[in-house]
Parts: structure tokens; C-alpha cells; sequence
């Protein structure tokens, strides 16, 4: 679609939430594949995950000594995902939950995630802060991923002057590109630092262009170039200055991945599988049971944001 | 052959609408009537809601293998536009899911699962769109020096002529090409004489010797030219005198290189890296399975390989110098199962002076002084024997009919009785020598054999180890699984018949009794409770725990004998082979060396091959106590290296000394020997020399720290682009073969013609064009056979994709499933951007024999990116399913009965410490005023030479440092952040000569932490780059500025010691060959 494709009635629609717009926005594949009630959320993917892993069957019988090694926790929440996504909007609660037990600082999270949503220089989702603490030799090193915490009560939105930024149906804080003038209030707003603006930076600028014998920044910038898929929408990224160039950036759960039953980047490359996503009122999911652990807590609940991403110590 | 269009430029004018197509729909709208009609349905289908995000869709996703680092993780390139938009993990594989979903699962069904890949694996995308790529074939331009960074484009055709048939190629005067340097070319011929060379090599006498050498040149009177020394005919042909080194080669490419190197060229000098990695632990586990041969009575060779930790199930492990959560093979396979262990309290402890990411969540981090390795085994050894904590029944399986009758998996020669000379243990004690076994000649199939007989009758195959059983001494049957099983005593020393003998746990014994546990942790800089904590975990575990030993041990001069301490460590609770224990790799045979398997594809020859033959450079392939060059003097000029190979840092400085013999043509590929060796700088000064090296051609994707010194660099593609296998490692328990295929092209990526077929520029066009040139057997319309063609890179690499879809049956019972058409059309519709110089079904088709099933099994294969074995088949019971299964050698005697050229006496063939940072004849090196160890380590982003144009990386850690302890920085006044230079005795400057006048400082910032042993200092490899776009470079005359971001500090490889006795190489492990990175004593200034 290129943008002036898009119509704009729709922009803030497909904010909404998935069950409202995204579902919308992504109507064209998911109403081929199953058509879907009258108002009713986002379509669940075609395929039953279990059935694209049968192994999920054979594992009645134990694998390995370990039943956590049963199934890897990114089949589990995937599977999980699909039931949830076949559940109203309404019922369904996404939460993230890092366990920094197994968090080994690796970024893995944060290059997935420049990756997918096509981030430029200077914009990034999914930071991973390091400590080190103690002396020598009692010492060690803390790693905490932070992506944007999903406030329910996000102090973020309430500053966005054209109200381009809000809470949508899925519980997500979600950025309207096409309303974002820029201003970046949002960005001192938010207490976790999670918001950064798109300056329209390219990874290869100043890089050779033009050298016959060189494959030069105009043939090797193709995949900066590509359109992103935010928000269930297309944002290519063609060096002019329109959308998401000029805007505030931030997590969004992969709202577009999740449409298609699909984990957020970061959850599906975190090899310690310390990042664990899901529908936390499905009381059979990974994250509902994860919750509810004695050494669970929230960055800076005291401040009453309270937050979606959950942190296991 | 011709070049053709090319240079990435000459684009379509809706590149930019191309790309501005939506991700949601995968391009299909803007693709619509671009593509030719095959493929229009797919595209219509997509574009009418039949698929949404681009990325769900099984058609815009090709499964293939990572390089950016050796872990090879298998991924799933997601496309768009036929531009790789995103890596994910390949969930087929067991390296990114835990446990791998059934193989047997349709691709359609795998779209939207992925498995988890690390952040270098999701940044492979800036590897194949680097702006610094090069896409020309470069000339050193004329008139200038080597490593000036003047260069001048050339075609392909012109500069395959110039390198095959030489010349006056820079006004500098003549240069021999290839062809010249090939002198030997009759293959019957070279079979000849490399037969009469054996019988030389073989005779002892040396007047003999000398008599055979005269034979030789009487009876190859009219071919003596062709030899590179024809008074050292074992030297071999002048063939030897062209050399291919490589960096990082994988399985495919290797075949190919071996292919075109040894028996088309008829060079034996080709070279891996192994030794600037962890050669060490490479060599250590060759010796340990040095294997029996019973007809002999004597030892073979063992394999080249080792045994890691099997990380799912150990209840506790010790991670020694063993990285895993930011390298070691690797961290998306290994990361999980050790997180899991956290949470579900199998414990681990890591032993390493730097507080590595890893430690930080150990239950016990021993900072150790580094190259102390085996003091600390042999401490725990100690305590282990003398506390009886060792697993005294597996011990004392001699042979396997005690394996057999126990039901062990494998068994050791720790009761083998062992000959004690002069103090020192030598060979096993034969049963003949105590008269317990008696030759006799006996016919079998109508043939004389020599057979042994016991006092009973009881036949031998050959002489035979002895053992005590109850104090009786026993011959050993060591092979037949039906022979008498024997259980030796484990403990003894004293006389059987006229031999000082002892077994080889008596041995072990005594050498860990050299030192009370507390010394031992005083050699070590520990704590004895830490040994004695360390000892009682791992021997609380029965077979579930586990030493995983890697780079930090093996980097140091005494590195085999560190690897030898911690392996035996292991030994000693027997837990090899075992689930939780330690394992080796399993893959699928890749060479069709199976019975029934398809394609024998490194024994298929149309015409006859040559036979290399010849001392190698690096002195590994022969004794010198066997060659012509043995004059009984020790040392030699540089040290041979029988137990070891592929020893990186002795390439280039053997080319410099000439030893054993000149090198005229170098040919490198995917090394960085400047950059990623210690002592790097001398490394230059050699490369720089056309004297040395009159020809220096390289392949490359850009021109980085070797090839900028090259005389021509062939652009190659990058791993997104191209075939290879990439094997497995021994963490996994699984038999797997990871298969690398073309997932992008770059568009408009030149092409060229060899044997009037239009291939894509690469290093096999290269080496296929000059097969072509020089008419080299193996390549060509009839390259496998009559017939049977080897022109485009897949006409080899398919046939070994066909053979691991074939299986190992002979019967093909163990042939993957047939795709069905459903998953032949997700194989053609993924590859539709693929231009057909890469990807032609009908070629691909005629590459497997046009044979329907085997194509389509060869498509399930590629359409997995590999083959993996169920999860449930890598174990059996509480072991794994593929075993070692054999003799460890738990004393060696082939390594007892081996000369260390540089001292002129025998390796130890038994677990022994020896102190680290000990010069090539083995004395201390004095570095008064250099104070402080110098290691390194690998940080998560970067792989040691190739990451550096990785921005998004980059934008996670931008650059590198030297990491010091605050008590070191408090005395030296540094704080955080500082600028600060590294010198050594080495370098006092502190810097590389780059020649042509620049320097390259060794000088970085310095970060002070806690987590760092005091006294050491630590840096991350992969920064501080010259080349590889850091620099400015010219060609034609036009300045291509080099990128900051590349030339980020910092690398201190050229600080570290240098041999003092050869001087122009880095300190090596003269028994393991490991390049020596961590023995290095330097001075930390701020500037």
C-alpha cells in the first residue's frame, strides 16, 4: 500500500485495538481465511497450533527427565496465543513477564526488535541495562531488559497534545503516526524511559555510494528501506520525512506479529527464554502461572502506573 | 568465461517503489506483472487476502545456516521483495529450540514458529548489505606497494589469465603463476613418486636413506625439475609451493577446497585455523582417541575432535574458560538449557578470570590465575583419588569385552600397565615382553599372518597391553568385544618381570600427589576450599555432571595439558557418552561414504586425480625424524607440530623463514591473520614482502586486514548467498547436518562464465575458472565422471545434500520423506527472486541425476535448511544415543613416544602441570616492567573478525575496551574511561606497523569494574579494525573513505608475546598448537 493508499478515516480505527481496527487493518488476510463475525476481534490464524506441532501431542510421554523441557515455552506460548486470540478482546489481558533470573544480557531482544520494526538510529524498544554489583571478588552483573511497560494508568498519554498516543482495547499504548506532530512530551512523560523519536536516520548513512566496484549504500540500504509493519499498516521508508520519521517510537507488543499468532520479536529470539508473553486471564497460560510467583514485582509501581510488564527476580 | 553486468548499480527504476510495497502484503501488489507467469498465481493468491503479514507466509521464508559465528545456528531468512527483511530461528533445529519440534512437520505448518537466535544472527542481514562489499575483482595497482590501499578494477577473465599464467604483473618483473608453480601435472606420475617418497619416509637407517634418495633421482631422472628440492625429494612437487589458508571454511566448501587444492592442483598445503580458536582442545581429544590397532600392537591416530558438557541435563557442571552465554557453540543452544538450570537448581560454577556473563549467574565463580588450569584439576584430582570419590569399576574396563560385559558405552587404559625409563613413562608394557604371548605365523584366507598365542592357545591379533588382575598379569584383547573381558587393577607401581612398570591412574596419582591441595590452589590463585568444594559437587552427581572445558584453557602454551587435566577430571566419574555427562557431535555422513548413499561426491573423478605428496609447511603431516631434512639436531628452526594441525599462526612466518621450503602463490580466504592473530604485526611484515610472497591472491567480500596486503581480491559471497554444511558440535546430542543454501541475491550481483555457464561471482567461480584455465582434473563437463558435470557451485553441493537426504542405510530406510508437491511449490515460489546464475530447478534437478525421489527428498531437506533427528532419538536410557564408544586413552602413549622438535625430548603422555607462558623450548620469558596478564574475551555482539559492519550491533556496544579490576586502575591512576595504550616486551610502542609508513595504535578506553581477577586486564575481540572499511582505501584513482564506526578501539592481539626464540610469531602450545592468547604479561598507560 503506499501512503497516500491509506485512508485516513481509518487511522485511528486501526489504532484501537486489534479486536477493532488492526483486525481491520488486516482484513484483507484474515477475513481469506476465515470469515469473521460481524465486529468480532481479529480473526485467529488459520492453523491450530497444535496440530503444526505434533510433538506437543507426543510429549504426554516425558522427553526428557525435566518436564519443563517437555516443550520449548516458545511452542507452549504460541499455542497459547492462539487460544487466546480466538477469545473476545475483551477477555484476554497480554502481559510480558522477564524473568532476569534467566536474562543473561545478550540483546538478542533488542536487535530482533530493531530488526522487525525497521528502527532507526537512535530508536530502540527494548533496551537491556547492566549493573555490575559488589567488589571483587563478591560481585556480579544484573541484566534488565526494559521494553515500554504497557501502563494501565500511562502518564504518557495524558500529555500528547493532539491525542495521538492512548491506551487501546488490547491494553497496548499505542502511537498514531499520522497524528504525532513530533513534540516529544510524551518522551519526559514516560518514568521508564521508553519512548524515542525518529529523527530519520539511516543505519548506512555516510557510507560509500557510488563506487562501481563497491556495492555502495544506494544497493546495500534495501532493508532500511523496507516497509516496516506496525501496527498492522505499511511504513516504508523512503528517506523523505514521512511517518514514523518525525515521530515518538515505542514498544507496541508487536501488535502486527500477534495478529498472526505470532510472538512479540523480542519473546520468540530470547535464548534464555527469560522474556514470556501471553493472555494473563487464560489461568492455564505460562505468564498467569509466572505472576502469580512470590518473586514477582513492577518497576516502579509506587508511582501507580501499573504496569503490564511483570519482572521475576 | 566472460564477465557480465554488473555493478550493483544498473537497478530497475521502481527499486524505491519495490521497497515501498507493504510488509503486510509481502510486496505481492508491486510484484504483480513484474514476475514471470509461474509464479503470478502465487502472487494474485497473496494479493486476495490469502495471506496477510509478509513474514507468516512459508513462501517468503528460506531456511539456511548462520556464519556469524561457528555455533552455526540454523535460520529462517524472511523475505521481502526478495530482500532479506528478518532472521529468525529455524525451528526444525535443535540449536534454537529446546526441545526441536518433529522434523516430519509440514513447512507450511512451521510459518509463524521460530526459534531463538542471538543478536549477531538477527544482524547477518548488514553482512550481505554492507556498503563496503566489494563487487569487482581488485588489482594491487601497479607501482604500488602491497598494503598501500591503491587498487585497480579488473575484469574476472583478465585477472584469472594474469594470476593462472603469470608475468610481469606490476612492473616489478616476473611473477610465477599457477601454472607454472603446478609442475607436476601427470597424475600417474605423481603417484609414482609419491610412493617412492613413502619408502624414504619409512627407513630408519639413514644411510639407507640416503640410498633411497639417490634411487629416486635416478629413477625420476627426467622429472627432478618438477620437484621443489630434488636432494629432499620428501619435500615433495613445486605444486606444494601454492598454499591455501583459510579462515572460517564449513563443510561443502571444505570438500571443495581439498578438491581443488590437493588432487586437482596437487598441493598438500592447505591450511584451517584451528589453533587461533581452541586448537588445543582440538588436539587434546586426538590424542585421547588415539585408537588401538590390534594386527599393529601399536597406537593410529586418533580423531580430530572433542567432548563438551551436554548442558540439558547436567546436574552440575564446570565451565571452564568456557563461555557459553557469549560464545563457546553457542549461545542459542546452550543458553536455554543453562538458564533452565538456574531455575531448576542444577548448579554450575565457571572458572575464568574475567566475570563473564556466565559466572555472574554461577552458583561459584573461581577467578583463576590464568594458564593455572590444570593445577586446579589436579587438585581436585587429588582429592578425588585419595578420597576414592572416582568411578573405580568404569576405571578399570581394559578392553572392550569388559565394556561389553558392563554395558558401558566406552572404556580406558587407566589399568594399561605402563614402562617407567629413567623415571619418566614411556610405552605400554606388551604382553610378549613378559612372555605371557608368543609370535607364531599362521594362514589366513591363504595369506601368512602373525598372530600372538597365549600360554592356553588363546589367539591374539597382535601383540598386546597388559593389565593386572589380582596381581596377575593379563594380556589384553583390546578390540573384540568376544574376547576375554579384563578388569585391571587400578593402583599399581613396582616390577613385572625385568620393567619398572606402573598403570596409568598410578601415574595420575603421583603426578596430582606432586602438590597438596592447598599448593595447588596457591599455583591456581584460589582458595583450597574452592578445590575442595568444586570436588565434592562434582563427584555428588554419579554421571550427571561434568567439566566443559573451550577456549580459556586451551589458549595457553601449556594448553593440551590443561585440556588433557579437566578431560581426565571427567574420566575419572565416567561420565563420557553418558546423558549430563560429556558427548561429541554426530552428523550425517556429507561425502556419500555410506554404503548406498547416492553420490560419493570426494571420490567421484572423471579422470584421475593427482596425489599430493610432500612435507606441509607446517610440519604436522610428517615426523621430523622421518624426512630427509633430520640431521639429529634439536631444536629445529621452528617447532613441527606431530600431534596437532591447521596451525594458524605458523602459516604466514613459516612462509617468512622459507621453512621447510618457499612458498611462491598464497591463497587465502575468509581470514583476517593480521587482525585475529596475537602478534598480528609480524604477520603484516610478511604479507607485505612480495620477496616472500611473490603472489597473494585472496577472495573476500571487502577488502579487509589480509586481503588488503593481496595482490588481487575476488569478491565472494556472503553466507546469506551460498552453500556450505555447517555440522554440528558436541554439546549436541542430536545427528544432524545443518545445510547453508542461498537465501538472498544481491540484485545485480555480477556473474561469470566458466566452461560456457553463467555462474555467480564467488570463490568457487574463482577456483572453477582456473580448473578451467589450467584444464584440472575433478572440474568440468566431466568433473565427477564421464558425463557428470562439476561447472556451477551446486552440481557438488547438491549431491551432498542428497546423500544426508539419503541417509546411512544402504537399503535407503533412512532416507528423509519425498516433498510432496504442496512443499515443492513452497520450495519454488521461496526462490522466485532468485536470479538463475543462483537458482534453476531444472539445473538444481540435474545436479541430484534428474531422479524424481531423490529430488524431492533433497527438497525436504533444503526446505528445513537441514536434517535433524527427532529429540527422543539423541538418547538412550541415561546415555546418549550416539556415543564415542571406545578406548579413551587415559595415558598416551603416542603422545609419550612423540619428539617435541624443539627440545629434542619426548611429549608427556600423561596428565601433568606444566607452568603457562613458556617460550617454544620450553623456558620462562622474562617481562620485567610488564606487569599486568593480558586475556581476551568475546562480547555477545561480535564475533572475533567479521561483526564490525554489523551497525545494529554496533548501536548496542560501540566500541570496545580494556577491562581492569579498581584496584589495578587505582594504582595506575586510571579511571573509567580513560584513554589508555597497551605495550609489551613485545611491542614497547604499543602499536602495529601497518608498513607504508602507518601505525595503528594499540590504545583504547579502559573500563574499571570489579568482575576481573586484579592483575588482569581483559579485552573483547572483534574491534579496533584497520581495514574491512575502517580505513580509506583507493581504487581507480577515486578515495573510498573509510567509516568511523568501523575504526572504533580496541585491539590488542599485537600487544601480546612473541616467541623469543623464532621471533616472528606469537607464543604457540608447541604439543596442542593453540595460538597462545592469554599468556601475555603487558603495561597499561593512560595517554
Amino acid at each position: 500500500m503506499a501512503e497516500s493508499e491509506k485512508a485516513p478515516t481509518t487511522r485511528r480505527d486501526v489504532l484501537r485495538g486489534l479486536g477493532g481496527a488492526l483486525g481491520a487493518a488486516l482484513a484483507v488476510g484474515a477475513l481469506g481465511r476465515r470469515p469473521a463475525a460481524e465486529g468480532e476481534a481479529l480473526a485467529a490464524p488459520s492453523r491450530p497450533l497444535a496440530d503444526a506441532h505434533p510433538q506437543a501431542a507426543a510429549n504426554a510421554a516425558p522427553l526428557t527427565s525435566d518436564p519443563l523441557a517437555q516443550e520449548d515455552v516458545l511452542v507452549r506460548m504460541e499455542r497459547e496465543l492462539t487460544r487466546a486470540l480466538a477469545k473476545p478482546r475483551e477477555q484476554r489481558r497480554w502481559v510480558m513477564v522477564i524473568d532476569l533470573r534467566k536474562c543473561v544480557g545478550c540483546n538478542s531482544c533488542t536487535v530482533a526488535c530493531v530488526a522487525e520494526n525497521k528502527l532507526p538510529p537512535g530508536v530502540v524498544y527494548r533496551p537491556v541495562l547492566e549493573e555490575e554489583i559488589g567488589t571483587y571478588p563478591n560481585v556480579t552483573r544484573k541484566f534488565v531488559p526494559r521494553p515500554c511497560m504497557q501502563c494501565d494508568n500511562p502518564p504518557c498519554t495524558l500529555v500528547c497534545p493532539v491525542h495521538a498516543t492512548w491506551k487501546n482495547e488490547d491494553g497496548v499504548v499505542v502511537v498514531d503516526y499520522d497524528q504525532c506532530i513530533g513534540c516529544r512530551y510524551c518522551i519526559t512523560a514516560c518514568p521508564y524511559g521508553a519512548r524515542t523519536f525518529d529523527f530519520g536516520h539511516f543505519y548506512t548513512s555516510g557510507t560509500p555510494q557510488g563506487v562501481p566496484s563497491l556495492l555502495g549504500q544506494d544497493a546495500a540500504d534495501d532493508y532500511e528501506r523496507l516497509a516496516n509493519a506496525e501496527y498492522g499498516e505499511s511504513w516504508p521508508r523512503s528517506g523523505g520525512d514521512e511517518s514514523p520519521v518525525g515521530n515518538v517510537r515505542k514498544c507496541h507488543f508487536c501488535l502486527h506479529r500477534l495478529a498472526e499468532g505470532m510472538l512479540p520479536a523480542c519473546v520468540t529470539t530470547c535464548i534464555g527464554r527469560a522474556t514470556l508473553f501471553g493472555d494473563a486471564n487464560d489461568p492455564d497460560s505460562l505468564v498467569a502461572e509466572m505472576i502469580a510467583k512470590p518473586n514477582v514485582m513492577r518497576l516502579k509501581e509506587e508511582m501507580g502506573t501499573a504496569p503490564r510488564v511483570y519482572y521475576l527476580l | 568465461m566472460d564477465t557480465h553486468s554488473n555493478n550493483g548499480h544498473e537497478r530497475g527504476l521502481s527499486r524505491r517503489e519495490f521497497l515501498k510495497a507493504a510488509a503486510i502484503t509481502g510486496g505481492a501488489c508491486a510484484l504483480l506483472g513484474q514476475i514471470p507467469g509461474a509464479l503470478q498465481a502465487f502472487n494474485q493468491a497473496m494479493a486476495a487476502g490469502e495471506s496477510a503479514f509478509f513474514e507468516a507466509q512459508p513462501e517468503n521464508q528460506l531456511y539456511t545456516v548462520c556464519l556469524q559465528c561457528n555455533t552455526g545456528c540454523a535460520i529462517k531468512v524472511k523475505l521481502l521483495d526478495g530482500v532479506a527483511a528478518k532472521i529468525d530461528g529455524n525451528p526444525y533445529s535443535p540449536w534454537t529450540l529446546w526441545p526441536h519440534p518433529a522434523y516430519d512437520t509440514p513447512v507450511k505448518d512451521m510459518a509463524t514458529t521460530e526459534g531463538a537466535i542471538c543478536p549477531k544472527g538477527q544482524a547477518g542481514i548488514q553482512v550481505a548489505y554492507d556498503p563496503y562489499r566489494i563487487v569487482s575483482v581488485l588489482k594491487r595497482k601497479p607501482g604500488t606497494k602491497r598494503g598501500a590501499g591503491q587498487w585497480e578494477t579488473i575484469s574476472f577473465d583478465q585477472a584469472i589469465q594474469e594470476i593462472v599464467e603469470g608475468g610481469d604483473l606490476f612492473g616489478e618483473g616476473n611473477v610465477e603463476g599457477m601454472r607454472a608453480v603446478r609442475a607436476l601435472t601427470d597424475a600417474e606420475l605423481s603417484n609414482e613418486m609419491k610412493a617412492a617418497v613413502q619408502k624414504i619416509l619409512d627407513e630408519k637407517d639413514a644411510e639407507k636413506k640416503k640410498e633411497l634418495v639417490k634411487e629416486f633421482q635416478t629413477e625420476f631422472k627426467d622429472h627432478l625439475d618438477a620437484l621443489i628440492d630434488p636432494e629432499h625429494p620428501d619435500l615433495g612437487p613445486k605444486n606444494n609451493q601454492f598454499m591455501f589458508v583459510w579462515g572460517r571454511m564449513k563443510g561443502g566448501r571444505e570438500d571443495v577446497v581439498d578438491r581443488f587444492v590437493k588432487e586437482a592442483y596437487g598441493s598438500v598445503n592447505m591450511n584451517g585455523h584451528t589453533t587461533v580458536c581452541q586448537g588445543s582442545l582440538y588436539f587434546t581429544g586426538k590424542a585421547m582417541s588415539a585408537k588401538w590397532n590390534a594386527a599393529k600392537g601399536a597406537f593410529d591416530s586418533g580423531d580430530k575432535f572433542y567432548w563438551q558438557a551436554e548442558t540439558g541435563n547436567s546436574e552440575f557442571v564446570i565451565y571452564v574458560g568456557s563461555n557459553l552465554f557469549e560464545a563457546g557453540y553457542g549461545p542459542p543452544q546452550r543458553v536455554p538449557k543453562a538458564t533452565d538450570a538456574i531455575i531448576n537448581g542444577r548448579k554450575f560454577a565457571v572458572v575464568d578470570p574475567r566475570l563473564s556473563k556466565l559466572a555472574a549467574k554461577a552458583w561459584k565463580w573461581i577467578p583463576i590465575r590464568p594458564g593455572a588450569d590444570a593445577a586446579l584439576a589436579l587438585g581436585m584430582i587429588r582429592w578425588m583419588l585419595e578420597n576414592e570419590k572416582y568411578n573405580a569399576a568404569y576405571l578399570a574396563l581394559a578392553n572392550a569385552a569388559a565394556q561389553a560385559a558392563a554395558g558401558e558405552p566406552n572404556y580406558t587404559n587407566a589399568s594399561w600397565l605402563v614402562k617407567i625409563k629413567d623415571g619418566a613413562p614411556g610405552k605400554h608394557l606388551r604382553a610378549s615382553e613378559l612372555g605371557l604371548l608368543t609370535p607364531q605365523t599362521v594362514q589366513k584366507d591363504g595369506k601368512d599372518v602373525t598372530v600372538y598365542v597365549d600360554a592356553a592357545g588363546v589367539e591374539f591379533p597382535g601383540d598386546t597391553p597388559v593389565a593386572l588382575v589380582g596381581g596377575v598379569p593379563i594380556p589384553i584383547n583390546v578390540l573384540d568385544p568376544k574376547a576375554a573381558p579384563v578388569m585391571g587393577d587400578l593402583l599399581f607401581s613396582g616390577k613385572q618381570g625385568e620393567f619398572q612398570v606402573k598403570t596409568g591412574l598410578q601415574i595420575l596419582l603421583e603426578s596430582a600427589q606432586e602438590h597438596t591441595t592447598a599448593e595447588w590452589a596457591e599455583i591456581a590463585g584460589i582458595k583450597e576450599s574452592d578445590i575442595l568444594e568444586l570436588a565434592a559437587e562434582f563427584t555428588s552427581h554419579g554421571r550427571k555432571a561434568a567439566a566443559d572445558i573451550h577456549r580459556g584453557p586451551s589458549q595457553h602454551t601449556n594448553g593440551f595439558y590443561n585440556n588433557n587435566a579437566w578431560y581426565i577430571v571427567n574420566l575419572l566419574i565416567g561420565n563420557f557418552d553418558y546423558k549430563g555427562g560429556i558427548l561429541k557431535l554426530s552428523t550425517y555422513d556429507r561425502k556419500g561414504s555410506k554404503k548406498g548413499q547416492p553420490f560419493p561426491v570426494t571420490k567421484m573423478w572423471g579422470e584421475e586425480e593427482m596425489h599430493p605428496f610432500g612435507v606441509d609447511m607446517l610440519r604436522t603431516n610428517t615426523a621430523y625424524e622421518k624426512t630427509t631434512l633430520f640431521d639429529g639436531a634439536y631444536p629445529t628452526k621452528r617447532p613441527w607440530f606431530p600431534l596437532s594441525s591447521d596451525v594458524y599462526q605458523e602459516d604466514i612466518p613459516s612462509i617468512g623463514d622459507a621453512y621447510p621450503y618457499p612458498v611462491k602463490i598464497l591463497m587465502t580466504y575468509m581470514s583476517a591473520l593480521p587482525y585475529s592473530l596475537p602478534g598480528g604485526q609480524k604477520v603484516i611484515e610478511i604479507l607485505a614482502d612480495m620477496k616472500k610472497i611473490p603472489l597473494f591472491i585472496t577472495s573476500d567480500i571487502m577488502v579487509g586486514e589480509t586481503s588488503m596486503y593481496a595482490d588481487y581480491i575476488f569478491p565472494d559471497l556472503s553466507y546469506l548467498e551460498r552453500w556450505e554444511f555447517h555440522g554440528s558440535h558436541p554439546s549436541v546430542p542430536w545427528k544432524v547436518e545443518n545445510v547453508r543454501q542461498p537465501a538472498i541475491s544481491i540484485p545485480g550481483w555480477p556473474t561469470v562464465k566458466v566452461y560456457g555457464e553463467e555462474i555467480a561471482m564467488s570463490w568457487e567461480a574463482l577456483l572453477i575458472a582456473i580448473a578451467e584455465k589450467l584444464e584440472l582434473p575433478g572440474f568440468g563437463p566431466n568433473g565427477f565422471a564421464e558425463g557428470v558435470q562439476y561447472i556451477r557451485p551446486e552440481d557438488h553441493y547438491l549431491k551432498q545434500v542428497a546423500d544426508i537426504a539419503f541417509g546411512e542405510k544402504e537399503d535407503g530406510s533412512d532416507s528423509v520423506p519425498e516433498a510432496d508437491d504442496e512443499e515443492l511449490r513452497i520450495f519454488l515460489e521461496a526462490r522466485r527472486n532468485l536470479p538463475p546464475s543462483v537458482f534453476d530447478a531444472d539445473k538444481w534437478k540435474a545436479a541430484v541425476g534428474n531422479d524424481e525421489s531423490l529430488w524431492r527428498k533433497t527438497v525436504y531437506v533444503l526446505n528445513r535448511g537441514g536434517r535433524y533427528e527427532a529429540f527422543a532419538k539423541g538418547y538412550k536410557g541415561d546415555k546418549v544415543a550416539h556415543p564415542y564408544g571406545r578406548l579413551v586413552n587415559f595415558y598416551q602413549e603416542k603422545t609419550a613416544t612423540t619428539i617435541n622438535t624443539m627440545t629434542g625430548k619426548p611429549y608427556a603422555g600423561y596428565t601433568r602441570y606444566i607452568p603457562a607462558g613458556l617460550s617454544s623450548i620450553g623456558e620462562e620469558i622474562p617481562h620485567d616492567g610488564y606487569d599486568l596478564h593480558l586475556i581476551t574475551f568475546k562480547a555477545m555482539t561480535m564475533t572475533k573478525a567479521r561483526t564490525i559492519s554489523n551497525y545494529w550491533l554496533l548501536s548496542v556496544l560501540p566500541e570496545g575496551y580494556l577491562l581492569i579490576n579498581s584496584q589495578d586502575a587505582r594504582k595506575l591512576g586510571i579511571k573509567d574511561g580513560d584513554m589508555i595504550r597497551v605495550s609489551s616486551a613485545s611491542n614497547p610502542e604499543g602499536a602495529y606497523d601497518l608498513q607504508n609508513g602507518k601505525k595503528h595504535p594499540i590504545e583504547g578506553k579502559a573500563k574499571v569494574v570489579e568482575g576481573i581477577r586484579p592483575g588482569v586486564v581483559a579485552f573483547p575481540l572483534g574491534f579496533g579494525h584497520w581495514a574491512s572499511g575502517a580505513s580509506d582505501i583507493v581504487i581507480d584513482g577515486k578515495v573510498i573513505k573509510g567509516d568511523p564506526r568501523r575504526a572504533v578501539p580496541l585491539m590488542a592481539n599485537g600487544a601480546m608475546q612473541l616467541d623469543p626464540v623464532m621471533g616472528n610469531v606469537t607464543l604457540s602450545d608447541v604439543a596442542g598448537g593453540s595460538a597462545v592468547f592469554y599468556d601475555s604479561m603487558v603495561k597499561v598507560e593512560k595517554v
